[in-house]
């Protein structure tokens, strides 16, 4: 995974490209949202539509960052969530706890 | 006649023969102390025989009336006496010296005072009588001038009488002076053993010193044997000890020079010299028996002798090559293919170390191999420890006791870029502020041996000063290059073996975990008369993140639960040991489903962090009423294959356990009607992936149970297992795969609620 990053809106927009799998992904996506969270900044979006694959670790990750922010107080939605990443969170039912939003555009209005 | 002229041939060759060793062991390292005195020790040993060699030669030529003991020539050859104050010297440097330690070392000189006497007397002892003799006369006048020269004359009358009372005992007295300075030389060659470490060194010592003994042996023999024994000896018996006793000693020296290389002579001088000395004997003595042939073969051929005797030249220049070859190889295996030799050092370094994979050892044996073959005197390690990440300088041998070197330090830092062996003043940029500069000084480092395995730096060796001060010659830093390179290639090979320990070690607990999960998991399903049950695991590695398992809720219900924790291996393993233990627990306590799911939830949540967490499926089927009620957290969705071909899949439930806290789960029933199949699966099958990636999918799953719904559920199994693998060979499965199957046997009496 390689991960680039932006803001727009006062949001931050996280654009992971390639597959999700655990191992230093974890930590490449931990650190990124720590580094946001220090400088204040605490809405976060992930921009999935680069994302090919996500296996249960991956997953995780997103959990994780999930977890992270909502602990401090911000919020991490998903965009351009692909079907195949759309029928896991189905699957794992965490649909009903993630945010999700056909564009970034729109889940960066959500902020508002 | 002939036994005359062997014993001059011999008396001048070991003469000679030492001389050449002076002037060479002088010769390779001037500066050096030990070879100076060495040099010149040899140099007045050889001299004696030389000149008795020299006398001899003459004697028989020279005409003239003196008798040849007369002439000032013989008189020279007492110079060789210089050999025994030089001996005491020598005993002051080595093995260790100790004339830096004297007060005033100048001092040392009147060790040779005795012999410059000696030398003066029998060099101009005729001159003196002469001149004390003139000077006897002059004190007949009478009168005043008789009193101040009475006690004069007296005084050199008795030095008259001392002159040629020492010049008629003079071999006796200077003899007994010799003695007692052999004596004295190996009473300090005695004590500066003690003073040795270094195993060679040691070994040096001891042929050194055995070699004054036995010198010291002949000469009393020769000195004592004229007074103790009731006859004396005749000179030349009494002379011919005495060079024996010099030949002796020196020799032995010699032995330790060549073999023990006491002294550092070149490899090349030495390989030379022997085979000059091998070739010098086969040639004399090929020259011998050609001489003789004829003599030989006259009385046996006759006038035909001559012919004969050039075939037996031929034939005897065949016989010698081979023994030529095999005296050559027996006096090098003797004297060259000694363990100090660099390419034996070498090869016997590799071959001790290409077995061994203790590191500690490996350390005895370069500390050792460093010792003897080098002479060093300390060696020390640091070396970078995998398991605390950090460089430690090793102070002890057994590895207790260390020193950790900050990674950061600077004189470590110039190391780091060092590739050959390095003089430790060299690295003087890199001491300021060093801790480990300190430490190397202290112990008086000299020569850093970097040791680099591509740009990583294992660690280094540290040596200190040879022993008995010997310098480290380019030759030495070509050898300790070398050796460091072996060295890494050990190291490495001692800790790759120490890690293949460690991970059998490992490989042995997985295996353990493995049986622990394995003895988690129901040894067989359970035996139900309506229905049947069949379940399969197998793990992506040897433990896995998968799981199933049968709970006894009471006489009706059964528990039927299948998991899978994120992640692979060890902690999906641990992950679901967990969560087995909390569902258990929680179904003891009699909580319904959505509770049940709920408190494992929080429970989990709780004690693991947000990105691992379990999919899972619990459902309780009812084996009187056919219900089957259950609940889905996050878990691929079960098929429930009707018998008239439809499908439905059991989504009830909540979200994935154990990752976020607080979820609420929903719980659902179905019921359950004769040939319904329950299938139950984890991803593993669902995303078998073929080689051009593409899934195996859940609705081929579906698809599948569809059509074979009709099979019993370990043919179910079976067979579904098969197409997967068709699809994706890849063995073990890239994922944990589980598979359950249930299905209903006999059809249930319908309740209505109220009943």
């Amino acid at each position: 995974m390689r991960l680039s990053d932006r803001e727009q809106d006062g949001v931050v927009v996280l654009e992971p490209k390639g597959k999700i799998m655990g191992g230093p992904d974890a930590s490449l996506l931990h650190d990124k949202l720590y580094e946001f969270i220090e400088q204040d900044k605490k809405k976060v979006v992930i921009d999935l539509s680069q994302v090919d694959w996500m296996n249960s670790t991956g997953l995780g990750i997103l959990i994780s960052g999930y977890t992270t922010l909502r602990n401090t107080n911000g919020e991490l939605k998903l965009a351009n969530v692909t079907e195949k990443i759309q029928s896991l969170l189905t699957i794992t039912k965490l649909v009903t706890v993630f945010e999700a939003y056909d564009t970034v555009d729109e889940a960066v209005k959500s902020f508002k | 006649m002939t036994l005359e002229l062997f014993k001059t041939l011999l008396f001048f060759l070991t003469g000679a023969f030492l001389v050449f060793l002076a002037i060479t062991i002088t010769r390779d390292n001037f500066a050096n102390r030990l070879n100076r005195v060495t040099g010149a020790m040899l140099l007045f040993a050889g001299l004696g025989p030389v000149f008795i060699a020299l006398g001899k030669m003459v004697d028989p030529i020279t005409t003239s009336p003196v008798a040849f003991e007369d002439t000032t020539l013989y008189a020279l050859h007492y110079a060789w006496e210089f050999f025994f104050p030089l001996l005491l010297l020598f005993s002051w440097i080595f093995p260790v010296d100790r004339l830096s330690g004297f007060r005033r070392p100048r001092l040392r000189y009147i060790i040779f005072l005795p012999y410059v006497m000696h030398l003066i007397i029998v060099l101009f002892f005729d001159d003196l009588i002469d001149f004390f003799g003139n000077l006897s006369i002059e004190t007949s006048e009478e009168g005043f001038a008789s009193i101040v020269t009475q006690p004069f004359a007296r005084l050199i009358s008795w030095l008259h009488l001392l002159l040629s009372f020492v010049r008629s005992y003079d071999i006796n007295i200077f003899g007994a002076i010799s003695i007692v300075y052999v004596i004295t030389a190996s009473y300090f060659l005695e004590t500066g053993r003690k003073f040795v470490t270094n195993p060679r060194l040691i070994t040096q010592t001891k042929v050194v010193l055995w070699g004054t003994r036995v010198g010291l042996g002949l000469l009393l023999i020769a000195h004592l044997g004229s007074t103790v024994l009731p006859y004396t000896l005749p000179e030349t018996l009494k002379s011919a000890l005495m060079i024996l006793s010099v030949a002796a000693a020196a020799g032995l020296l010699i032995f330790a020079t060549i073999r023990y290389q006491f002294l550092d002579v070149r490899l090349i001088f030495r390989q030379s010299f022997i085979y000059s000395i091998t070739s010098a004997i086969l040639v004399g003595l090929y020259i011998i028996i050609v001489i003789k042939s004829k003599q030989l073969l006259e009385p046996v051929f006759g006038e035909q002798a001559e012919i004969v005797s050039y075939a037996f030249i031929i034939l005897v220049l065949l016989f010698f090559q081979p023994i030529n070859h095999w005296v050559d190889e027996f006096i090098r295996s003797l004297f060259i293919r000694t363990r100090t030799d660099h390419r034996n050092v070498l090869e016997r370094f590799s071959r001790q170390v290409i077995s061994l994979f203790d590191p500690s050892k490996l350390r005895n044996i370069i500390n050792e191999t460093l010792k003897t073959t080098l002479l060093v005197e300390k060696v020390f390690f640091v070396l970078y420890d995998d398991k605390v990440k950090e460089y430690a300088l090793l102070i002890s041998e057994d590895n207790a006791r260390r020193v950790v070197i900050s990674r950061s330090d600077l004189m470590l830092r110039g190391i780091n870029l060092l590739d050959t062996p390095t003089y430790f003043y060299s690295l003087a940029d890199y001491r300021e502020g060093s801790n480990l500069a300190g430490l190397l000084e202290e112990r008086l480092v000299k020569l850093i041996l970097p040791m680099k395995d591509a740009d990583h730096l294992l660690g280094f060796v540290a040596l200190t000063d040879k022993a008995a001060g010997y310098s480290y010659s380019s030759e030495d830093l070509n050898l300790l290059g070398v050796l460091s390179n072996q060295m890494v290639t050990a190291l490495i090979n001692a800790r790759l073996y120490v890690e293949s320990l460690e991970r059998i070690r490992l490989q042995e607990e997985v295996t353990m975990a493995r049986q622990i999960q394995l003895d988690l998991l129901p040894s067989k399903p359970p035996e139900l008369v309506c229905a049947k049950i069949s379940a399969h695991s197998t793990p992506s590695r040897t433990v896995g993140g998968d799981f199933f398992d049968f709970l006894t809720i009471d006489n009706n219900r059964v528990g039927i639960v299948i998991a899978d924790a994120s992640g692979k291996g060890m902690p999906a393993a641990l992950m679901i040991a967990q969560t087995q233990a909390i569902l258990r627990s929680e179904v003891c306590n009699g909580n319904p489903i959505d509770i049940v799911l709920k408190n494992m939830n929080q429970l989990i949540a709780d004690s693991s962090s947000a990105e691992k967490y379990v999919t899972l499926f619990y459902g309780e089927f009812d084996t009187v009423s056919g219900r089957f009620c259950y609940s889905n957290a996050g878990h691929n969705y079960p098929i429930l294959a009707r018998a008239n071909g439809s499908l439905e899949l059991l989504t009830a439930g909540g979200p994935v356990i154990g990752a976020l806290p607080q979820m609420v789960y929903q719980s659902a029933t179905v019921q359950l009607e004769k040939d319904d199949v329950l299938f139950f699966f984890t991803d593993g099958l669902s995303e078998a992936m073929n080689e051009i990636e593409e899934e195996y999918t859940e609705e081929r799953v579906r698809r599948y149970v569809q059509d074979h719904r009709s099979e019993e559920p370990q043919a179910l199994i079976d067979m579904i297992l098969k197409d997967m693998r068709d699809f994706d060979p890849t063995y073990p499965p890239r994922d944990d795969t589980t598979i359950v199957a249930l299905k209903i046997h006999n059809g249930f009496k319908v309740y209505d609620g109220q009943a």
